[in-house]
Order: structure tokens, then sequence, then C-alpha cells
């Protein structure tokens, strides 16, 4: 088994006396879209936020590219790993091009200038996610489903191989989700990036997520191909409920609402 | 929303601060014509030279500390991604008028109240920011409560200070809590310069990595910005600007949050414009708000601090009620 692109190996991290991760494993595979699932509190977007370098882990061995992520200058992984917030409170107006240019930052001259070069880069960043003509718009002022593909436009921008997206789909009616993630799939096809999604959809997991991560109190209670993880023993296991196969699909059983079971 | 340019925008700028010094410079409770200076005016050119020896620190210092707040309050609200940041509101300027008040309480000679402004500053920030440090981070939200707290405590202590105060040092104690430019002298305003030049060449150089501040901390993180580092380091400079301010013209409130705030509104919010131009934007704002201070009721001085307040607290109460 070749290692993978981010390996952890029993990675711990707290927030004052809480643990939010308590030994987690992973191997993440280039090239793939892993979903990282989990209930509330599993430690989903602390590992996202920790290969973000927005946290620092606690202990344990974290490696990116065969090399510790700690010890390589942040400018460096930024360069290399794109990280797409959940949700992002705008206080001041800004123009959507000079948020999807903020992906040229850990290039070039040290957050100076921008170049030509740079603002080439960022219309075609925002083109490939169909939000060109929002350029000059405002972000602050534009609805969810467009603010979200503006984001993916600046990790594009950004040209990281790897991607972090954290519940990209939250708070999306149907239609902007499916044509978020409809841009998300044609720019991993397209460039071979490696996505680690975290979501608590699990038909979205198992529809476009080639392996699942499955977290549990910080730990990882499984992990590898989706068809091994998916099952209802793991996803009981996981969420604490109790989850039957419908097909190929997954649902919960209710003993109080009125319809019994639901698909998820 | 095009961005304007920065060069033409900056050029402009320091136009705008040359103009209203020059204006400034003739107004007062007499009369100044700038045509008196030139030679060959006989004894109305000695008068106006005298005058001028006068004025023209005090437009140089009104231009200085102007400078200062305004550009410490643009730094504050970027890195704290909050448009009701200000050196004022985190305690910063209390910290400096307490230190300064303390030194004369104690019969310092006036020459150690700058060094005590700045120690009451750097003190007031390094008690702010251990108040605000969390888990080993700087929480910015806690970072705004603890401005307050220490705000609260450094007014009462400006006042017990005032009321035990008596006679030459009572007066100075009132010179720091009302603010005024009236003591301006050219060794001042030399003894300054080097503060204001100093922190804002740092606040200039952090100007890119500011810009990422404002789609968040963690944003700004995963953009490979030390945000620890620079959050210190811009704390750090604006406390200097705003203790260095202080110590020469006393608590002068509202610059730092409305210059940014207007300049905001004509020239977008990218920091490296922003910063640059609210230095400049608040120079001019306390030159006039001075001028104003001196020829409004002639020959009383109306103290400057009321002037700033009468023109900043509205636009406070403003964006308060827009805040959501």
């Amino acid at each position: 088994m070749t290692a993978g692109l981010i390996e952890a190996r029993g990675l711990t991290a707290r927030y004052g006396d809480s643990k939010a991760l308590d030994g987690l494993n992973a191997s993440i595979p280039a090239g793939e879209i892993v979903a990282v699932l989990g209930e509330n509190g599993s430690g989903k977007s602390t590992f996202l936020k920790i290969l973000a370098r927005v946290l620092r882990p606690s202990g344990g061995v974290l490696e990116f590219d065969g090399r510790g992520l700690e010890s390589l200058p942040r400018r460096q992984t930024a360069r290399r790993i794109a990280y797409v917030p959940q949700s992002v409170e705008l206080v001041f107006p800004i123009r959507s091009l000079d948020l999807v240019l903020q992906g040229r930052a850990p290039h070039g001259n040290g957050f100076v200038a921008e170049t030509a070069e740079d603002f080439r880069r960022a219309r075609d960043a925002m083109r490939a996610c169909d939000v060109e003509a929002l350029a000059e718009r405002d972000a602050s002022a534009l609805s969810g489903g467009e603010r979200r593909r503006v984001f993916l436009a600046r990790a594009l921008c950004q040209e990281a191989e790897v991607w972090l997206l954290d519940e990209p789909t939250a708070g999306l009616d149907p239609r902007h989700g499916l044509e978020f993630l409809e841009t998300l799939w044609r720019i991993h096809r397209e460039r071979g990036t490696t996505v680690l999604l975290v979501t608590h959809d699990i038909g979205l997991a198992s529809g476009l997520a080639s392996s699942v991560l499955l977290l549990k109190a910080g730990r990882t209670i499984a992990r590898g191909p989706r068809s091994e993880v998916l099952t209802p023993e793991n996803l009981s296991l996981a969420y604490g409920a109790p989850f039957e196969r419908r097909g190929a699909r997954f649902g919960v059983r209710s003993d109080v609402l009125p319809a019994g079971s639901f698909d998820l | 929303m095009k961005p304007i340019s920065r060069g033409p925008a900056l050029l402009a700028g320091t136009l705008l601060v040359l103009v209203v010094a020059a204006i400034a410079f003739s107004v007062g409770g007499v009369h100044l014509p700038l045509a008196d200076l030139l030679p060959g005016r006989g004894e109305a050119g000695e008068t106006a030279r005298m005058l001028a020896a006068l004025r023209l620190p005090r437009v140089a210092l009104a231009a200085l500390v102007g400078g200062c707040l305004a550009l410490a309050g643009a730094a504050l609200q970027a890195l704290l991604k909050n448009p009701l940041a200000d050196p004022f509101l985190l305690g910063t300027s209390g910290g400096a008028a307490a230190g300064a008040a303390c030194a004369a309480l104690l019969g310092a000679s006036p020459l150690v109240s700058p060094a005590a402004a700045f120690l009451g500053a750097a003190a007031a920030s390094v008690g702010v920011a251990a108040l605000a440090r969390r888990g080993g981070r700087l929480d910015l939200q806690r970072l705004l409560l603890a401005g307050l707290i220490a705000n609260a405590f450094f007014s009462a202590m400006l006042l017990a200070a005032f009321s035990i105060a008596s006679g030459e040092a009572s007066r100075t104690m009132l010179f720091w809590m009302m603010g005024s430019l009236a003591d301006a002298t050219p060794g001042k305003v030399a003894a300054l310069a080097p503060y204001a030049l100093g922190g804002a060449a740092v606040l200039l150089a952090a100007a890119g990595r500011l810009n990422l501040f404002a789609v968040g901390e963690e944003s700004a993180a995963a953009l490979g910005v030390d945000t620890e580092r620079t959050k210190r380091v811009v704390f750090l400079a604006a406390s200097l600007l705003t203790g260095a301010a202080v110590a020469f013209a006393g608590v002068i409130g509202f610059v730092g949050l409305l210059v940014p705030h207007g300049v905001r509104a004509i020239a977008g919010n990218d920091q490296r414009t922003l910063l640059p131009l609210s230095a400049l934007a608040g120079a001019a704002l306390l030159v006039v708000a001075d001028a104003v201070s001196r020829a409004a009721l002639a020959p009383v001085e109306l103290p400057i601090g009321a002037i700033t307040a009468a023109l900043g607290a509205p636009l406070f109460a403003w964006l308060l009620l827009r805040t959501p």
C-alpha cells in the first residue's frame, strides 16, 4: 500500500481543556474525493482546519507529501492546499474579483501588488466557476450559492492541488447545491484535484466521494473505499442512530415519526 | 464597484493636507495673510513671522496627531474586521492618558510624560491582549470586550488623578482628558515625528496581509499569513501611534473611527490604499478641526475633542444602528 498524499497518525488537537481530535488516523490518496463524515463535534472541521494551517495539532504525526506539515513554511503549503470555509461573514464590501485575487496571495511577491498574470488567472478561475459575470459585484451582497462559487473560484485561482471544503452545500437550495457540485466535479475531473469534503449529507458522500473517512469523538472508526465504509453498522455506530440499507441508499428508523423511517 | 487608482488618490490626499494646512495657518484669533510672509513687508512682515513661528508647529502637530490616530483606527478596523474598532474603544488611548497623568501626579517633570504615556499605552495593550488571549490565540471578540473594560478602568483612574491633583498638575491632567494642541512647540513636533513615521511604516507594510483579514482570520491563515504574528505587530504599532498622539495632544476621540469610514466610502476597502489615505485624511481633518477650535469663538478656544466628538458620535450611533 502506497502512502497517501496526506497521512495522519494518532493526530490530536484540543480547544482549551476539551479534546477535539483524539488519535485520528487517515490516509488521503492523491486525486481522489474523500468525504469526511461523523456526528457534530466528531472532529471533522478540526481536521480540515489543521490541514489548512488554521489550527495547530497538539500531538501525533501529520505528513503532507512525505514531510511534516507543521515544519513546512505557511505560504508554501498555502500554494498547494486551498481551504473553502463553511460560511463567511463579510463586514466590509469587497469586489468579487478582489476576493478571487486573494487566491494569488501565497504566490508571487508577498501580498504587495497583483500582476497582470494574477488578474488573468483570477478571470479564468471565475469563468470556470460560472461567476465571471459577478466579477465587479460586491461579494457581501451576493446570494449564498453565488458566494460559494466565488470562493470556489478563489481556491481555483490559488492553483492548489488539494481542496478542503467544509460543508459546501449546507444552506443551499437543491438547484444551487447541484450547480455547486457540478462545478466542483468538473474541476476535479479536469485537474485531478484532491478534495476533502466535510459533510452531513450521506447521500452526497456515497454519490460523489470515492473513499470515506468516518469519525467519532475525534477518532477514526472506519476509512477506505466508500462501499466498505458506508454500511448500516458503521453509520449506526458513528451517529448513534439506527441506520438501515434501502437499495443503494441508507435510512434511519424512527419509532416516533409517522413515516417510520427516512432516507439519508 | 471599480477601485480607485492608488497613485492619483494619494496625490490628491497629499494636496488636500497642504491646502488645508495653508488655510489653517492663516486662521485664528489674529488673521495671518500668507502674503505678509513674503520679504519686503516691513512691520507687517515682522508680525507675520512671529505669528508663523507660533502657528506652524501647531498645524504640524495637528497633522501628525490626526494622521497617527486615523491610521491606527483604520488598521484596527481591518485587523478586527469590525467597523467600530478604534484606539479609544480598545483602551489604548485611555492607558496612555492614565500613564501620563500618573507621572504628573507623582511630580515627574513634563519631559517624562511622553514616556509615561507610551508605557501606559503599552501596558493597556499587553493587558487587553492578555485578557483576550484564549488557548494561546488572540480572540477578536474578547479583545473588544477587554478594551471596553480597560477604558472604563482608565477613565476612573484619570478622574481620580484629576480630583487629587492641584494647581499646575490639575491643569495638565485636564489637558490629557480634554485633548489640546495649544502647547505645540517645534520640539514636540520633532519628538512625535519618528514615532509617527515608524508606526506608519510598520502598518503600511502589513497592508497586503490585512486585506486577507477582510474574509476572516481563518481564511487569512489558510492563505499563508502567520495571523498571530500579524495581529501582534499591528496591535503594537497601532498602540505606539496612539500612545505618541496622546502624549503630545491628550485624548482626542473619534478620529480613528471617523476618518477610515469616510475614506472607505470613497476609496473602497483595499488596505493598501485605505491605510495611507486615512493617514492623510486624518491629518487634514485634525488640522481643520484645530483651525475651527481656534477661530469659531475667538478669542476663546473650543476643546478640539469637542469638535471631533460632535462629528464622530453621530457616526458611531449610525454605525451601531446599522451593525446587526
